[in-house]
Order: C-alpha cells, then sequence, then structure tokens
C-alpha cells in the first residue's frame, strides 16, 4: 500500500465511464485498447491513482489513437451544457429521423475538428428541432447516452479485489468458473480466512481468482500459508498477480500441484520429476475431454499484452527448473509439512466432480474447522451433500445459493437495474468433525 | 477467549457453538452459575436433547462429540459466522451474506482501520474484527449508552478488545471525534439517518481516500444519502441487494406412470392404473417462505483529497442545481445559475 503512484510493472485499472479493464503496465510508453480505442499510456507513470486523463486524438480524421493528457476532473456534459429550457412531455416529439438538422457527414466533421465532447454535443443540441421540448429528464437521457458517445476521459485506479472480481466476471463469467462477487465475498467469511492460521485451497480454474480473495484476505503479516492446489502442470494466476502484492505476501501462497503435493505427503518424498506431472496431467486431459479448461489455453484478459508478459514469465520458470531445483520443488515440501499439520480451512472450487476432491483433501483439515465447496450448478454439491449427510463426520452442512440486484438510484426515477445476473453459483458449507 | 485465536481444546471462559441436528446454541463455558437468589450453582444447559453439564465441556476438543442426557450434539469453535446465528440480539442484526459484501465492498484487509455506526449487537463487528486483525482496527460506535458498554465487555470477553474501540457517541449529532479525522480507510453506517452522517465520513477518511458503505432497508434512506454522497464528492456510487437462500436436500423417489401402453390393443382398458415404477432422484427444494429483503447496501468511494478539492469546489458552484434533485421548488432558482454559467 503507502505508494499511490502508478508504477512500469504493475497492474493498473483503466476505468471509462462504467467501463473498467485491468492492464498490465509493462513498459512506460504501450499502447491498450480499451473498447475500440486505442490508448497510448505514455505519460502515465509517476502519476498519482485516482488521476484523470483526457484522450486526445492522434491524427485528426476519424483516428482510434489517442495519447493522454493529465486532466484536472472529468467534464460531466450535464453540467457543462445545462438544461435551459424543456418540455412537461413528449406529446410534440415526433421519432421520425429528421429532428436532427445536420447531416451524417457534418457531424462527422465536427466529430474531428471539435477539442470538446460538450462543444460537439452543444452543436448537436443547437441543431435538433425537438431537444427543447423533450422533458427534463429525456434531455439528462440524451446527454448521458452522448456522453457515453464522446466522453473522452479516463481514470487509472488501483487494482483490488473488488475491481479485478467485478472486472474478470465481467469480461466473462467462465473464466472465474461463474463465481459472483457475492458468492466469493462468502466464500470468504464461510472459510473464516483470517491473518491467522493455515488454510488449503483446491481450485481448478478461476484464473487466481480465489487464492487472490484468499490471500488478501490473509493479509501480507499472516503467520501460516496458503496452500494453492491445481491439476494442472502451472497455476492460474491472473488475479493473483494483479493484486500487486510484495513478494513477501505473495510468498504466502503456496502454488502446488495437487498430484505432486499429495504424493510428497503420502511418499515422504519427492520421487517424481517435472515429466511425471505432466504425463498425469495429460493422462487427465485425456479422460476429462473438454469439460476441464487446461493451462495451454492461458485465458487472456482481451489483450495480447497481458498474456505476452503471462508466457514470458511462465518460460522463465520452465527454464530456471531444468538448470537448478525448482521452486515448485520446495513449494511441493513446503505445502507437505504444512498438510502434514493440518489445516484450519478448506476451500473447493473443481470443475471436476467435487466429491473425491473434497473426500480426499478433508483429511488434512482439523475437527471443527470450516470447509466450503464451491459449483456452478447444484446437482453435483447435492449428491456430496447427501454423501456426507449419511457419513456423519461434518456438522451445519448448509447448500446455499444467492441472488443480487443492483439499483439505479435517481430522483424519482430509482428501479432494479434493467440487466441483471441471474447465476451465482452454488456453495455447500459446513464444519469438520473429529 | 475462544474468538481471538484458533484451539484445538475447550478452556473455562471460552464460548462455544452447541451443534444439535440443525440447531446451534452458544454457551459461555463456566463451571458453575448464579441462581436467582444469587448462590454459585451447577452450570446445566437445557437443549431438546436433554441437558449438559457445561463443566464438561472444559478440555474437551473442538469439533468433538458432547454427551447429552438424551442424545449427543458436536462443539465447534465460534467463528464470526456462527456468532451471528447464536448471539443474544439486543437489536437488528446483519446477517453473513450482507456482512461478507460488506467486507468485500469496502476494499478491507488486514491492517485497515474502519469506523462502524451503530454497534448494535456487534454481529458485524466481529467481522470486521477478524479482516482487519491483527494491525488494524475497528471504531464502533453506538448512541445507546447500554448497548456500547455491553459490546465493549463482550469484546473483552472474547479476546478481541485489542482490535476494537467501542464507544457511547451520538455519531450523527457530533461525527466520529476529532481523533478519528483523516484515519479511516471505510465508514459503515447502519442507523437510520445515514445521510446524515456522509459529512462526518468524509471528515473520518484518509487523505489517500476511502469505502462508504451504509445499509438501509427503506429506499427512501438510499435516495437521500445517494445524492448526498455525490454532493460530497464520492463517485462510483452504486447501490445493492444481496440474498442467499438455502435448498432442502433430500433424495426423492417419485412415482413414474407409464401411458404408452395404451398404443397396442388387447391390453386391458383401467381408467385409473397405479404409476408402474418410481425414479429416484437427489433435489434440492427451494424453501417455500424465505426472506425477501434485508436491507439495500449503498457504497461509494471517496477519492484522494487531491481529486476531491476539485470535486468539491465545482459541486458548490452547483449546490444550487442539487438542491434542485432534493426539491423540485427549487427548479426556477437552479436554471437562473445555468444562465450565469454561460
Ligand atoms: C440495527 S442496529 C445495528 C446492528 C449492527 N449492524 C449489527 O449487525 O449488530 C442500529 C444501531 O444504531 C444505533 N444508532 C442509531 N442512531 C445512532 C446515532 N446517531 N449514533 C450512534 N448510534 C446510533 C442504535 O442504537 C442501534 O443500536
Amino acid at each position: 500500500m503507502g505508494d499511490n503512484t502508478i508504477k512500469v510493472g504493475e497492474y493498473i485499472v483503466i476505468q471509462k465511464q462504467n467501463y473498467k479493464k485491468l492492464h498490465k503496465l509493462n513498459k512506460p510508453n504501450s499502447s491498450v485498447t480499451v473498447g475500440k480505442d486505442s490508448l497510448n499510456l505514455n505519460g502515465i507513470v509517476g502519476c498519482k491513482f485516482y488521476s484523470t486523463f483526457k484522450m486526445i486524438s492522434r491524427s485528426s480524421k476519424r483516428s482510434k489513437e489517442y495519447d493522454l493528457e493529465l486532466t484536472e476532473e472529468a467534464a460531466n456534459l450535464i453540467d457543462e451544457i445545462g438544461l435551459k429550457v424543456s418540455g412537461t412531455d413528449n406529446r410534440n416529439i415526433y421519432d421520425d429521423g429528421r429532428s436532427q438538422k445536420l447531416s451524417a457527414t457534418e457531424i462527422s466533421d465536427l466529430k474531428s475538428d471539435s477539442t470538446k465532447a460538450s462543444d460537439i454535443v452543444e452543436t448537436l443540441i443547437t441543431n435538433s428541432k425537438t431537444f427543447h421540448n423533450k422533458t427534463e429528464f429525456s434531455q439528462e437521457k440524451y446527454l448521458k447516452k452522448k456522453e457515453k458517445k464522446y466522453f473522452e476521459f479516463i481514470q487509472i485506479l488501483r487494482p483490488n479485489l473488488r475491481i479485478i472480481t467485478e472486472t474478470l466476471y465481467k469480461l466473462d463469467p467462465s473464466k472465474v468458473q461463474g463465481i459472483r462477487i457475492d458468492t466469493l465475498s462468502q466464500i470468504i467469511t464461510l472459510s473464516n480466512i483470517s491473518s491467522e492460521g493455515n488454510h488449503l485451497l483446491y481450485d481448478s480454474g478461476s484464473n487466481g481468482l480465489l487464492a487472490a480473495a484468499l490471500l488478501s484476505a490473509m493479509g501480507s503479516e499472516a503467520k501460516g500459508k496458503l496452500i494453492h492446489m491445481h491439476p494442472g502442470n502451472m497455476s492460474q494466476k491472473q488475479a493473483l498477480l494483479a493484486m500487486n502484492f510484495d513478494s513477501e505476501h505473495l510468498n504466502k501462497c503456496l502454488s502446488v500441484n495437487v498430484y505432486s503435493a499429495l504424493r510428497q505427503v503420502y511418499q515422504g518424498c519427492d520421487t517424481h520429476t517435472q515429466e511425471a506431472v505432466l504425463e498425469n496431467e495429460s493422462n487427465l486431459k485425456r479422460k476429462a475431454a473438454d469439460n476441464i479448461e487446461h493451462e495451454s489455453k492461458i485465458p487472456k484478459l482481451d489483450d495480447s499484452q497481458v498474456v505476452d508478459s503471462e508466457v514470458k514469465e511462465v518460460n522463465m520458470d520452465d527454464s530456471q527448473s531444468i538448470k537448478k531445483k525448482p521452486k515448485w520443488h520446495f513449494d511441493n515440501i513446503a505445502a507437505a509439512e504444512v498438510l502434514t499439520n493440518k489445516v484450519d480451512s478448506l476451500v473447493i472450487a473443481s470443475k471436476e466432480d467435487p466429491q473425491n476432491i473434497f473426500l480426499e483433501l478433508v483429511q488434512f483439515v482439523k475437527p471443527g474447522r470450516p470447509f466450503v465447496i464451491y459449483y456452478s450448478v447444484a446437482e453435483p454439491l447435492q449428491n456430496l451433500y447427501m454423501t456426507l449427510k449419511s457419513s456423519s463426520n461434518v456438522a451445519a452442512l448448509k447448500l446455499t445459493c444467492n441472488w443480487m440486484r443492483n439499483y439505479q438510484i435517481l430522483h424519482e426515477r430509482t428501479h432494479p437495474e434493467v440487466m441483471m445476473n441471474g447465476s451465482s453459483g452454488f456453495l455447500l458449507t459446513g464444519y469438520v468433525l473429529k | 477467549m475462544s474468538f481471538k485465536n484458533y484451539k484445538e481444546k475447550i478452556d473455562e471462559g471460552d464460548t462455544v457453538i452447541l451443534y444439535l441436528s440443525n440447531n446451534l446454541h452458544a454457551i459461555e463455558v463456566r463451571p458453575e452459575i448464579k441462581n436467582k437468589k444469587g448462590d454459585m450453582v451447577e452450570n446445566v444447559y437445557q437443549t431438546t436433547f436433554g441437558a449438559l453439564k457445561v463443566r464438561n465441556l472444559i478440555g474437551s476438543e473442538y469439533g468433538s462429540r458432547v454427551e447429552l442426557s438424551k442424545g449427543w450434539g458436536h462443539v465447534l469453535q465460534p467463528t464470526p459466522e456462527l456468532w451471528s446465528l447464536t448471539l443474544p440480539h439486543r437489536t437488528q442484526i446483519i446477517y453473513t451474506p450482507d456482512i461478507s459484501m460488506i467486507l468485500l465492498q469496502l476494499d478491507l484487509v488486514p491492517g485497515s482501520i474502519v469506523v462502524e455506526a451503530g454497534t448494535g449487537s456487534g454481529s458485524l463487528t466481529h467481522a470486521l474484527i477478524r479482516r482487519v486483525r491483527p494491525h488494524g482496527h475497528v471504531y464502533t460506535f453506538d448512541f445507546h449508552d447500554h448497548r456500547a458498554k455491553v459490546a465493549q465487555e463482550e469484546f473483552e470477553e472474547h479476546g478481541l478488545a485489542e482490535f476494537v474501540t467501542a464507544q457511547h457517541r451520538d455519531v450523527l449529532a457530533e461525527g466520529f471525534g476529532a481523533d478519528l479525522n483523516g484515519k479511516a480507510d471505510a465508514v459503515f453506517l447502519d442507523l437510520p439517518k445515514p445521510w446524515a452522517g456522509v459529512t462526518h465520513a468524509v471528515n473520518a477518511i484518509k487523505d489517500d481516500g476511502g469505502r462508504f458503505c451504509s445499509f438501509s432497508p427503506c429506499i427512501e434512506q438510499v435516495q437521500r444519502t445517494c445524492s448526498t454522497l455525490a454532493q460530497n464528492g464520492f463517485q462510483d456510487i452504486s447501490t445493492m441487494e444481496v440474498l442467499q437462500s438455502e435448498l432442502k436436500v433430500s433424495r426423492r423417489t417419485i412415482p413414474v406412470r407409464d401411458l404408452s401402453f395404451l398404443k397396442h390393443k388387447g391390453s386391458e382398458n383401467p381408467v385409473e392404473e397405479k404409476p408402474s415404477s418410481d425414479k429416484s432422484y437427489v433435489v434440492g427444494a427451494w424453501p417455500a417462505s424465505t426472506p425477501g429483503h434485508t436491507g439495500y447496501l449503498t457504497l461509494a468511494t471517496l477519492p484522494p483529497s487531491f481529486v476531491r478539492r476539485k470535486t468539491k469546489s465545482a459541486n458548490s458552484e452547483n449546490s444550487n442545481e442539487n438542491t434542485n434533485v432534493e426539491d423540485k421548488s427549487n427548479s426556477e432558482e437552479a436554471m437562473a445559475v445555468d444562465e450565469n454559467n454561460l
């Protein structure tokens, strides 16, 4: 924390109106695409987070390339233009497509000649036959729409769990196994994660979101470790890296292959080689066919740059692992030691059937401690519920799902938002008994 | 003291959660308690499965089975989630689905400083403490003298006193106190007029900025709070509702009715045929009745002061327009200001 300036090598969030994008700032003057626009990030390094930048078109005609210029504050069209005269209802408004006096070419010329969005919109309004007859409400709505179209400001924010969760989910819920923010928030609380204790996570593909969430709640001064088990050859880390944890904090997370770690626990020594892991991996691939998304398809944030940097890191890891004892070798040993002494919580978010995974991993959980199992649909958890109910070594077993709704709050125009996401996934929670 | 660290065994003075086939009870482990006459007597806890001699809990392991006179149960170490389900209610409380969202939305991590009002029954406070400890702190306020006092005592009994300060104070009238100016990473309000606490929240939040959340059952409270937040330079203002439902899982065997035989001649023609077989399913049934509303969560970010000052000055120019939002009768005046701006 502490330092509030934008730095090379860290992840940043680019916010343009309601749209947020995660981006790794690899070089001071790199470009990033935001919607249809390409922004050159030159000049943002060293600025404070929350700074607002104006998008300046690079070359005149209809270019989609922009430079950024630090600015005091983003303009608000409604404030800048102001609403002077408005009608009381829309009885005199005809939507005949002829209300705008300017032609399409005139408008596009206007776009490339003007420096301010408010100038463009002012001209549009002056040439509109109907704008002044519109109700104040529809005028505002019109301006909001235009603001979206001609808005030319971005704000740079510091990534945190809330923003990363929202951004990844908006991009594509399937990249995070459909774990919605409300469900994620409950995974963290119901597993009782805090700066105390050692915690075990099995995650077969949420792009590191769960590890990021748990490690964030454990904090930089956590005494224990987070064991992050995954079935692949290397763990998905996108969200974890986007948190910009310092290395000491990040090192509290031991990312281990589930086969290697359990072999280390049960067979005491590191008998396998990297090839063995790979072999297991491809076996699983063959068996589970298309159901499981593998590391080979490292999910991307519709941004080639982010992916590039990820791949580079991967390659580096691999080349190191050939030369000397690789990091995963030590991580396996450390993880096995933590498991042998047992952990204080278990979180599973798998694409595979959670039953076997749970029954194996629950053996490493101390009595009285909570577990949380996430699955995107209810049936696998219902079956597991029946199994656990009959074995009676868990307490307070509960299968839950969530409903969440956002609201538009405006004077006399308050209502639930038109779009809502209907799928939260399901949680099976309980406590391990002796 | 069983709230502070993970424990293996139950000690005298711990609070334990007794789990009895879907019922949870919080029990303070004291071998003896005072009876009505003020004499110390054996502490016996009565349950639907008979009596529990509380003394016998001492030394047994968390997660283990305990014998009752007519059955058995299990003892668990309290977590903030179990506590929310078992705590003595002194007020309405916030439950885990909302609490979880509040913690995530307030960007709380260990080390954060968070201000809360009112303390109420301390349901949320326990979860806040867990999230910000060991080097963060919760400042919680209630204008109800007794509630503030009981809460502080409870935190001490739970071994959490070093992470929390509970004070008796009317925060809407007096703010959070000069000591907290510019100290907080987040402010949370669960009281009837949250909008009146917004300027106090601005004072309490760090120069680097922070998050604000209020929990309100009624939409009118939300509307006033949102417009006050906008006037005070907050950004990313949003309002949401979170509800959790529990599915009842069971195995159901349902009859299968065969109709296909009717296609063929020769079969007898019964009007009422018994179902020919059954099929078994594991089902998750939605509850017939389930909470439909708890409260609206209103969230907002107060940006760092270098951004804020400008927003504020811009806002004071527009202050007429803002009052306009609340009071339509001012609209003429607001328009006059707009003309001056031209
Ligand atoms: C609904 S309760 C809070 C419950 C709490 N969030 C919990 O989860 O246990 C509301 C509390 O706010 C307190 N309160 C109301 N107005 C207040 C004010 N102006 N200053 C301080 N406390 C206030 C009340 O005394 C009451 O205890």
